[in-house]
């Protein structure tokens, strides 16, 4: 090895911040869109509509079992190719909405979890004040669920960064991908490399566990 | 044109069942590898996990530390990375390994990811088997390994079957990130239909389909499961 490993290190550095930038961005628009969508998705199924709830599931299962390797190349190569105008879109936004949706499933079956969780009596006494069904939910029944569902949401966006490192092969200068790059670099020192990729993975992603954790804890004391 | 002609006009446009058939082959031999990687995977990730298990339960600090970072180390890094940590860092490690086939590099990866989550769930299964079990076990006697072998753990991997079908059905949808190490895996052979003849809907919707069929089969098997583990009063439940 003719430069030392502190020498590569520092000179992927620049490159690899910019990578943890994007991966970033990238996780943050997947987190706020997915929990949209899946906030909306939840909220239906979490009723038990006549059509709409099945319809949910299905929806959930479909996502559910494919790998998201797959569903990324059906977001990348298959709905561009359908012809549709609106859906010949670029790998970024290809990306994003592989991310959002799989961000979404998880999310709508914990909302609807947690809108389920809440007893019947509460939906009953917020009828007897005379609510309506959107009022109920909204002043009555998702406070409390959002209580409950706060722990395993922090657990989804905690795979969703780790999903992020996925896009990088269709071509996402992520994280993962500039480690690639940097790589090409220095092809003797793969190992450093990677191992410095998945150091700055661990270190905001293990705090976040952490904060998983704390969550769960403090949900099971039922503040 | 009948309706008929001009339906199978319009499906053949939209998706070319004769290209999937001429792939059959590879296809086939995808799915067969996703099979054995996912296979060879579960088996070794349960017997390296249950291990994992006991050393996390260890009351040595020399022994559950390095297990507890270990399993931590691996939820908190994405598993392409240790896809890649494996295939290409484990060379520059140790020589020989380089020669080996993708396949078992990505089996190793794998299983270096599966294990502390099946650890997770087992240590979970291992602490909730009641305490009058064991007190049970020791009034009749039995040595602190046939407690653990006869009364504890057969109850720990029972009561935790659908959690660890669970985790099959991640494993086998993670073994698609082996297409990315140049495992011939079923997604790599929707991704060759891809690149030989530009048939993305061809390519990706059939994979998709067989992934999706893995999948209900396994959604059956752990609700009869559960339904089997719910004994006689959740079978006798109001539908």
């Amino acid at each position: 090895m003719s430069t030392s490993a502190l020498q590569v290190a520092i000179s992927v550095m620049p490159a690899l911040m910019a990578g943890l930038v994007e991966t970033l961005k990238i996780s943050a628009a997947g987190i706020v869109v997915g929990s949209a969508l899946g906030l909306l998705l939840g909220v239906i199924r979490g009723q038990q509509f006549r059509y709409a709830s099945p319809a949910i599931g299905f929806y959930l299962h479909v996502l559910r079992g494919t790998p998201f390797l797959v569903q990324l190349y059906i977001a990348y190569f298959v709905l561009p190719s359908t012809g549709i105008s609106w859906l010949k879109w670029d790998s970024t936004t290809a990306a994003l909405v592989a991310l959002s949706i799989y961000t979404s499933s998880y999310v709508t079956e914990i909302v609807s979890g947690g809108i389920r969780a809440v007893p019947a009596g509460q939906w009953e006494g917020a009828m007897a004040c005379a609510m309506n069904r959107w009022q109920s939910l909204r002043y009555v029944i998702l406070p409390q669920a959002l209580k409950l569902i706060l722990p395993s949401l922090a657990g989804v966006y905690v795979n969703l960064i780790k999903a992020t490192s996925i896009v990088s092969v269709v071509g996402i200068t992520e994280l993962t991908r500039q480690g690639e790059i940097s790589i090409l670099r220095f092809p003797a020192d793969v190992l450093l490399i990677y191992g410095i990729v998945a150091a700055i993975y661990f270190s905001y992603c293990f705090p976040a566990l952490k904060a998983v954790e704390w969550l769960e804890r403090r949900a099971a004391r039922g503040s | 044109m009948s309706n008929f002609e001009s339906f199978t006009a319009w499906l053949v446009d939209f998706y070319n069942f004769r290209i999937v058939l001429q792939y059959a082959d590879q296809i086939a031999a995808g799915l067969w590898n996703t099979l054995f990687a996912a296979g060879a995977s579960l088996v070794f990730s349960l017997i390296f996990g249950t291990l994992l298990a006991f050393a996390r339960r260890s009351g040595n600090a020399l022994i559950w530390r390095p297990a507890d970072a270990y399993i931590q180390f691996i939820r908190a890094t994405p598993l392409l990375i240790q896809i890649y940590l494996v295939y290409f860092g484990l060379p520059s490690l140790l020589p020989f390994t380089g020669r080996w086939p993708e396949l078992w590099l990505g089996i190793m990866a794998l299983t270096i990811h599966t294990t502390p989550y099946m650890a997770e769930i087992i240590r979970s299964g291992i602490n909730a088997v009641p305490k009058g079990q064991i007190e049970g076990a020791m009034a009749v006697a039995m040595s602190p390994r046939q407690r653990m072998q006869y009364v504890i753990l057969p109850q720990a991997f029972t009561n935790t079957l659908p959690a660890l079908l669970g985790q099959t059905a991640i494993l086998i949808k993670d073994t698609s990130l082996l297409s990315a190490i140049a495992v011939f895996d079923l997604l790599n052979a929707g991704l060759l239909l891809n690149s030989e003849r530009v048939r993305p809907k061809e390519g990706f919707l059939t994979v998709a389909a067989i992934y999706l069929a893995i999948y209900a089969v396994l959604v059956v098997v752990s609700r009869r499961v559960e339904l089997k583990l719910g004994g006689a009063a959740w079978n006798r439940r109001p539908a």
